[in-house]
Parts: C-alpha cells; sequence; structure tokens
C-alpha cells in the first residue's frame, strides 16, 4: 500500500525535495492510520469492558460478600470492607468438602471408564472393517442428542429395581454412559485423522491389534484423552436432576446438589454461604485454566458430528 | 485402501469382542431404560409390582393436561429469546472481538467473557437467585440507589417476572456455545477476504451483512437445532428457583414430567410425558441431521 506511494516519486527524481516530502507525508499518514486503529481499539476495549464487567459481576460479587462478615453485609450490601474475613472459608470448608471428595470420585472413575472404553471403541470403529460397523458406530452417535434427561423416568426405575439408588454406582453408571457416547465419537473422529501409514508400518512390524491400541493409537491420542477428562468432570459439576432425584445420604451428594444442603452457620450468614460456592467451584476453575485448549477441540469435536 | 479389501475376506470377531462392554453399558442404561419406558407408557406403571395396560389412556391425559402444555408456551418464549437475544450479543461480542486489532487484546477479553463457563451452572443459578432476592438482592439495592425503588420487587416470587427472571440469569449470555462458535467461526474467515473487501470499499457494516453473516450461516444453523433441545432439557434452573411457581408460571416440561413422577407418584403417566418428549428430541436431532448434510454438501 504505502510502498506505492514512495516508489512513484522516484520514477521521476525531478528534486530531492520531492522525494523526503514525500516520505514525510507517508510518514505522517502512517502516524495517523495508527492512532485512528488505537482509536477504533480502545473503542472496541471500552464496550467490552462493560460487557466484561457485567458478565463477571455476579463473579465479583460473589468473591465480595463471601469475605465480609455478616454484619458488614446487612450494614452495607454493595462495597467491600475492611479487613477481609479469610475466616469464611474455613467455616464452609468443614461443609463443602464431602461434596468435593464425592464429586472428585465420581469424576476420577468415570473419567478412566470412557477413556478405557472410549479409546477402544473408537479405534476398533475407525481401524477395522467388520459387518455392523457404521450400524454400532449410529447408535452410538445417536445417543449423543438425545439428552440424559429424556431417560430420567425410566432409568431411575431400572436402578431402583437394581437396588443401586443412593449408592456410588448410582452416581457413576449414567455419567459413564453419557461420557462414554461422546469420548467413542471423539476418539473415533481424531483416530480417522492418524496417517494410516503408521498403522501400515506396526501391521508390517508383526504388532498385534492389541499392540497397536496400546503402543501407537493411545499416545496419539493423548490431546483428546485432555478434553474428555474435561468434559466428565465438567459433567459431574453440572448434573443436577440425577443426583437430586437419587441421593439421600448426605456425604453421597456431588457439588451441584450438595451447595444446596449446607448446614448450620453456612445458611444463615452470606459470607461463608458464598465462600463454600467458591470452594467448591474451584476445581473445576482450575481444571478449565489448565486445559483451556482441550475445552474449545471438544466443543468443535462435538458439532463436528451434528453437521 | 488394499487393507480394506483384504480384511473383508475375514471377519475380525475380536472387533465384537472390544466393543462389547461400550455397546453392553450403552444398551443397557441408556436404550432399554427408552424403550421400557416407552413400552410402559402404555401401562399404569407401578415399579415392583403388575403394570396394567391402560392403552392410549396415559397419551389421552396429557392431551387434557393444561399444565403440560402451558409448560410448552414457557420454553416457547425461552426459546424465542434464545434464538433472538440470545445470539444477538454473542454475535456482537464476537464482533467486536475481531475487530480488536492487537492479538493479546482480544485474547485476554475472549478470555474474560468466557470465565462464567467454569462455574457449575447450579452455583451461577443460585448466585444470580440472590440477585433477585428480594430482601438482600442487589437488582433491588441497585434500583433503590438510582432511585426506581418503586420498581423493585420479588423477581422470582411474581408471576408476571418469574418466567423473564430465569430467562435473564447470566445475562449478558455471552459465556456460552453462541460465542464459543461465533468468534472461532469469524475468526477462521481468511484475511484475504476481508483484504479485497476493504480493497472495494466495504465498510465494516457492509462486511458484517455480506461477509460474516453469510460465512457463519452453517453454524447459526447447527445453533438453531441446539437451541430446541437446549429448551426442550430446559429445566434445573427453574427447580432449584422457583420449583415452577409462582402458580405454575415458570413450570417446564422436565419440571412436569418429575413432578408426575415423584409428587403425584403417577409413572405410566411420567412415563408417557418422558418419551414425548424423546420422540420430540430425536425428531428435531434427525431433522437437523438431515439438513444439515444436505445443505452442507450443496455448499462444498
Amino acid at each position: 500500500m504505502s510502498s506505492t506511494s514512495v516508489t512513484q516519486p522516484l520514477e521521476c527524481p525531478d528534486s530531492v525535495v520531492t522525494i523526503t516530502d514525500d516520505i514525510g507525508a507517508v510518514r505522517r499518514h502512517r502516524a495517523r492510520r495508527v492512532s485512528r486503529r488505537t482509536i477504533i481499539d480502545l473503542t472496541v476495549a471500552a464496550i467490552l469492558s462493560v460487557m466484561v464487567f457485567i458478565a463477571l459481576f455476579p463473579y465479583l460479587y460473589m468473591l465480595e460478600t463471601s469475605l465480609k462478615s455478616n454484619r458488614e453485609f446487612l450494614g452495607n450490601a454493595v462495597t467491600p470492607t475492611w479487613p477481609p474475613h479469610f475466616g469464611n472459608f474455613v467455616t464452609a470448608w468443614g461443609d463443602v468438602a464431602p461434596y468435593i471428595l464425592t464429586s472428585l470420585v465420581v469424576a476420577a472413575v468415570t473419567t478412566l471408564g470412557c477413556i478405557a472404553l472410549g479409546s477402544v471403541s473408537g479405534y476398533v470403529l475407525s481401524r477395522f472393517r467388520f459387518p455392523g460397523r457404521n450400524l454400532f458406530f449410529g447408535l452410538i452417535a445417536l445417543l449423543l442428542m438425545v439428552p440424559n434427561v429424556a431417560s430420567l423416568i425410566p432409568l431411575f426405575v431400572l436402578m431402583k429395581n437394581l437396588g443401586l439408588l443412593n449408592t456410588y454406582p448410582d452416581l457413576i453408571i449414567p455419567q459413564l454412559a453419557a461420557e462414554t457416547v461422546f469420548a467413542v465419537v471423539l476418539m473415533k473422529t481424531y483416530i480417522d485423522q492418524l496417517p494410516e501409514e503408521l498403522f501400515d508400518a506396526a501391521k508390517v512390524d508383526g504388532a498385534s491389534a492389541g499392540r497397536t491400541y496400546w503402543s501407537i493409537t493411545l499416545p496419539l491420542a493423548r490431546p483428546i484423552i485432555g478434553t474428555v477428562a474435561l468434559f466428565s468432570v465438567i459433567g459431574v459439576w453440572s448434573d443436577y436432576f440425577w443426583p437430586e432425584l437419587t441421593i439421600v445420604t448426605n456425604s453421597l451428594r456431588t457439588v451441584p446438589v450438595g451447595v444446596q444442603f449446607f448446614q448450620g452457620e453456612l445458611t444463615t450468614a452470606y459470607g461463608p454461604l458464598f465462600a463454600g460456592y467458591l470452594i467448591a467451584s474451584a476445581p473445576l476453575l482450575i481444571l478449565f485454566v489448565v486445559l483451556a485448549r482441550n475445552f474449545l477441540a471438544g466443543i468443535q469435536g462435538g458439532l463436528a458430528v451434528d453437521r | 485402501m488394499s487393507m480394506v479389501v483384504r480384511k473383508r475376506r475375514r471377519i475380525p470377531w475380536g472387533a465384537y469382542l472390544a466393543l462389547a462392554p461400550t455397546l453392553g453399558l450403552l444398551g443397557f442404561f441408556r436404550y432399554y431404560p427408552d424403550v421400557n419406558g416407552l413400552v410402559h407408557s402404555f401401562t399404569n406403571w407401578e415399579p415392583g409390582f403388575a403394570s396394567p395396560f391402560v392403552g392410549l389412556a396415559n397419551y389421552r391425559a396429557m392431551w387434557h393436561d393444561q399444565i403440560w402444555w402451558q409448560s410448552f408456551e414457557h420454553i416457547g418464549v425461552i426459546f424465542l429469546i434464545a434464538v433472538t437475544a440470545m445470539w444477538a450479543i454473542p454475535l456482537g461480542a464476537a464482533e467486536l472481538l475481531v475487530t480488536l486489532s492487537r492479538p493479546r487484546w482480544r485474547f485476554v477479553f475472549r478470555t474474560l467473557l468466557i470465565v462464567p463457563l467454569a462455574f457449575s451452572p447450579v452455583i451461577q443459578v443460585l448466585t444470580w437467585e440472590f440477585i433477585y432476592d428480594p430482601n438482600v438482592g442487589v437488582l433491588n439495592h441497585f434500583l433503590q440507589g438510582v432511585g426506581l425503588g418503586a420498581l423493585a420487587k420479588n423477581w422470582l416470587g411474581d408471576p408476571n417476572t418469574a418466567l423473564w427472571a430465569l430467562i435473564f440469569i447470566n445475562f449478558p449470555w455471552v459465556a456460552g456455545l453462541p460465542f464459543l462458535i461465533f468468534s472461532s467461526g469469524l475468526q477462521n474467515i481468511p484475511r484475504e477476504v476481508f483484504d479485497a473487501a476493504s480493497v472495494d470499499g466495504a465498510g465494516r457494516l457492509k462486511r458484517f451483512f455480506f461477509i460474516d453473516l453469510p460465512m457463519l450461516m452453517r453454524q447459526i444453523r447447527v445453533l438453531f437445532f441446539l437451541a430446541v433441545v437446549f429448551v426442550l432439557q430446559y429445566g434445573f434452573a427453574a427447580f432449584i428457583a422457583t420449583q415452577g411457581g409462582p402458580n405454575n408460571s415458570t413450570t417446564v416440561p422436565v419440571l412436569r414430567m418429575v413432578d408426575v413422577a415423584f409428587q403425584a407418584d403417577e409413572w405410566g403417566y411420567a412415563a408417557a410425558l418422558s418419551s414425548t418428549l424423546m420422540v420430540i428430541m430425536m425428531i428435531v436431532s434427525g431433522l437437523s441431521l438431515l439438513l444439515g448434510r444436505k445443505r452442507g454438501g450443496a455448499a462444498r
């Protein structure tokens, strides 16, 4: 763009003055363009900042309130007060800890299970040809489109008949089923994209199918394993109706249900209550920070099937 | 490819063995309950006891169930907002984001806008419930602060405002799938397209209508069907914040279904409602697949 205006006066070298003048003009022009861009950037950033403030306001407010004593809150609900009461977090910890522990156990078993089932099935569906292959994959992918809540009633009856209500398996199995569907679809799509030569080479070297799975597929699928893990934790931290309707033992409650069953001081004082919400959110927040990239990969993978 | 041909002769039985655990799990805990529910929607289902066949009685009851149809009106309202305002604001945010010329700023704002996603949805709802609180809520405090104290009210407890209060949870609705899809869609449009357009003298608005929107059409179609499935399974926020009340003004299909089963103890009827929801979801998903494939094939 600017190169043309510089070369033009060079083609007709009437005087040196023209050239220097022109360079000055280019420079000025460029400066004006840069400042115009800066103005646009600053304006856009200002609008976005307002949006960010509104979007994050409830959470900032939660953080602010979690550091107040109840008297401070009732006297002044809006602005921060000094000193911060970190003791609220200590008070809340005892109530929240069991829910976090249960959630982590459910999430860990679910994650391990769906990675095992998802990677084996994804590998088989991607790399082998056998009658029924498309049918099986179709039956699994179909479940991606029917949300769990549609099976709530009959699944409750099934679990009741099996005598599993209000147990760990009751928390884990539906979660595992849901995450396995997601894992199979994601893994198969991912393994489809791996170069065929890798698998051919392994075959030529005499590697068995099991060996190829263990030494080639699994290591290569590591990024997608992170995605599956993140989504199974999100699942446990989001699922509400199932634990709400099937769990009655307090220590078996997962975070989404548990935070409604705070006891004692947490029901009367806002500071510890919000401190409890924040502690309950912490594991997911941390995982999000660590696995942010995997999150976007999972969204794209999930949508790829819908198309 | 040659491997495929060779493979076809011999059926790898190991493949079935490897798939068996997954298919068994999904068959027994996903497919079987759904089919079982469908079958028992024609009975007076009493789990653990004999369930007499009642034909279409449950579906006839559904036909006359005013609360059930009212609940569809409510998700209809939610749907209208979900495909208009709940898209417009995230799309606006995504457009603003790509307008920023500094990549670092882009990254910072994008990250800040999606932070709420890292909170459990239940905690999001509880936090907003607190904002709406008639006595200590920020919303009423704010209205009183700016001299509009007369407008302060019990937002979730008033039949006129309860549904809207639920809809406005998580306002400005940026932290969600639409924003992620719009912003990654806009970022994936090749730079050359914009350069060509600006050479032709297309301004920012023209670029939005003639480049950005057409390029996002496929994503918008996907989002449309996701929005249908989203409102059909909408429920936990209402369950927590209003329990469907006051006066059933916030009842949604999922809540009605849960009520019929767990409060009224009518499992056959609940199975009919549940099967109806499931069939609607499958039809919608099937439609989305069909349309997506046809249009997608033509576009490519």
